[in-house]
């Protein structure tokens, strides 16, 4: 059984998420993550389904280490990426987490989320949405993402897509 | 009866004068709504469109659907194994037939009324017909799917035509097949599209994306932040899974473009880092298959445009991008990653990460490109003539005094017969690529319409 605070810690990480790409506080962002962790967003292989292995279907997002997630975060500062410049306004909507394994090293919390974008260009608001898997370990002062799987329902995409908008 | 503005109009949007050095292609080409109804009819209902790759539809009784220009199609390999292209439309009340953009079924049911095709688009059912009190002239009229006019196939690569009159494929492709069969025979096995693919729309007219896929100009400014990524990556740091090119290295090599025939152009640039290529490990098979001097422009980075709505990129990774004009400002992206057919696991695996990285519209690369198409489609959409010369954009001008219209030592060498070459070094970015585009849309669209006007 895992113990009620670290249950809630846990799901606490999944909100905090959220607020960290909204207010775009890249750097507490990345320190949630684990460095040697996953990020998987797979593309669609049909209508009706996803690709199950990045080693041999596309994905939209694909890093199997942090290193990638800071590589995004360098292009986004730099403000030389004309797609990050002005930057689109981000809020995210997540849904009740639901805690599916838990243990005081390791558990594994579900959500369903939706993120509104404004992008600059477009003007009019255009809204994300899918469900996220989250592996997260236990660290000494709380959790890590270690493997994160992003499912995006809509992947009809207008103009670009950038990991904050997920 | 069409009128003479119209025809102006149209003869001034590319404002060709080679002995004078001018090349100006006016804004109204992107913007303007009129010209637009035009292309679809003058250019994608006469022109090559390329469709699919055979490999997406292997077996008997596979589909694939998409567009020519504005018009949904499918591609069915009949049981027959022949494959065959239908307007993707009931005969009844139009419904389209197929949703699904790719699978495998022996008859197409429509799901309004339940007219029924069968893979070789013969109707075969006309639902309760007994007791329809039909008249004999509906009973004697042809209920089958609309064949396209043209089904043709080049190296796997399967290409229709709306119209009947144009050249057949291999001619249309002219000497860019030297380059086509640098993409597709990869594998003696044969190329595919890796599953899943990338749709995105942008807010611009289709001919952005087409400069931009041959526009090499635009590298070092549009995608610094990538080139900023790359040079930290040299050192160590950030994502090595995309082993992505050093662009720094490319930077110093030697390029230049070859134009066509009917509106395609290559560019080329040689490669510093053949063994970031994911057919590097087994190059020995390609040069005892196909010899040293393709297995060497196999290496190259090579972007082409054949028009009008296909491009194929094998720069970083091996790419085809097709474009869907919506309206005069909006466009539908597909881009697929191809890859040869049976490939090790390892090397699939990398082209993969080098495909991610650049080109998704979730990449470091072709979201910097969409957004600034929408930049030059806000920025041409004012139209107006209140100062001299506005209306004419400015960007065909590099590479102007080294282009040339006879043979280089180089097209002997590879024994091609371009329309015009340019070579250089990488500083040079030139834009004589967009000659043969704009050429081949301004003879289309002027003697199309001349067609009209004699109808």
């Amino acid at each position: 059984m895992i113990p009620e605070e670290l249950k809630r810690t846990a799901i606490d990480l999944v909100y905090l998420e959220a607020v960290l790409l909204d207010e775009r506080r890249w750097t507490d962002w990345l320190a949630l993550y684990d460095p040697n962790c996953e990020f998987w967003m797979p593309m669609w292989r049909t209508e009706e389904e996803l690709n199950q292995d990045p080693d041999t279907g596309l994905s939209h997002i694909y890093y199997s280490s942090r290193a990638g997630l800071e590589d995004r975060i360098a292009r986004i500062r730099s403000r030389k990426s004309p797609a990050s410049s002005p930057l689109p306004r981000t809020t995210h909507i997540i849904g009740t987490p639901l805690l599916e394994e838990g243990s005081p090293e390791h558990c594994v919390v579900r959500t369903s989320w939706s993120c509104h974008v404004v992008f600059p260009r477009r003007r009019d608001p255009h809204a994300f949405f899918g469900s996220s898997k989250y592996h997260l370990r236990r660290v000494d002062d709380g959790w890590r993402i270690f493997r994160k799987h992003i499912k995006l329902v809509n992947d009809y995409i207008p103009t670009m897509l950038d990991v904050y908008c997920v | 009866m069409i009128s003479q503005a119209l025809r102006q109009k149209l003869e001034r949007c590319v404002d060709d004068r080679p002995d004078d050095g001018i090349f100006r292609i006016h804004r109204d080409i992107y913007t303007d709504p009129e010209i637009f109804e035009l292309e679809m009819k003058l250019i994608f209902e006469r022109s090559w469109s390329f469709l699919c790759l055979e490999s997406q539809v292997p077996n008997a009784c596979d589909f694939f659907s998409t567009y020519i220009g504005r018009v949904p199609v499918i591609v069915s390999r009949g049981e027959d194994m022949k494959i065959r292209v239908f307007l993707n439309t009931c005969r009844h009340k139009g419904a389209k037939l197929v949703i699904q953009e790719q699978g495998r079924r022996k008859y197409f049911p429509c799901p309004y009324h339940g007219w029924s095709y069968d893979t070789m688009g013969r109707n075969f059912t006309i639902k309760a017909e007994a007791s329809g009190q039909y008249h004999d002239a509906f009973k004697a009229a042809d209920h089958d799917l609309i064949q396209i006019a043209r089904v043709e196939t080049y190296k796997g690569l399967v290409f229709g035509c709306l119209t009947q009159d144009v050249p057949s494929l291999e001619d249309y492709l002219g000497d860019l097949r030297f380059f086509v069969d640098l993409y597709m025979e990869q594998s003696p096995s044969g190329m595919e599209f890796i599953p899943g693919r990338a749709v995105y729309t942008y807010r611009g007219n289709w001919k952005l994306q087409m400069d931009n896929g041959m526009d090499y100009y635009h590298l070092t400014s549009t995608h610094s932040s990538f080139l900023d990524i790359q040079a930290k990556r040299r050192d160590g740091k950030g994502n090595q899974a995309a082993r992505q090119f050093d662009w720094a290295k490319r930077e110093t090599q030697r390029g230049g473009t070859f134009l066509f025939q009917y509106g395609h152009a290559l560019n080329w640039l040689s490669q510093p880092e053949a063994e970031k290529r994911p057919i590097w490990p087994v190059i020995e098979e390609i040069r005892a298959r196909l010899g040293d001097l393709r297995a060497e422009w196999m290496l190259h980075l090579k972007n082409c445009i054949i028009f009008p709505n296909m491009q194929i990129a094998d720069a970083t990774s091996l790419l085809i991008r097709t474009f869907r004009p919506l309206s005069v400002d909006e466009t539908e992206m597909r881009v697929y990653c191809m890859a040869p057919i049976g490939e090790s696991p390892e090397r699939r695996a990398w082209r993969i990460r080098q495909f991610e990285d650049f080109f998704n519209p979730s990449g470091f690369a072709t979201p910097d490109d969409t957004v600034v198409y929408e930049d030059c489609q806000a920025g041409y959409q004012s139209g107006g003539t209140f100062h001299p010369g506005f209306e004419y954009g400015q960007g065909c001008e590099r590479g102007r005094t080294i282009f040339q219209t006879s043979p280089s030592d180089l097209a002997r060498q590879l024994g091609i017969h371009p329309t015009g070459s340019v070579e250089g070094g990488f500083e040079l970015q030139q834009e004589m690529c967009f000659l043969s585009p704009y050429r081949e849309w301004r003879r289309l669209m002027c003697e199309g319409l001349a067609q009209e006007e004699q109808q």
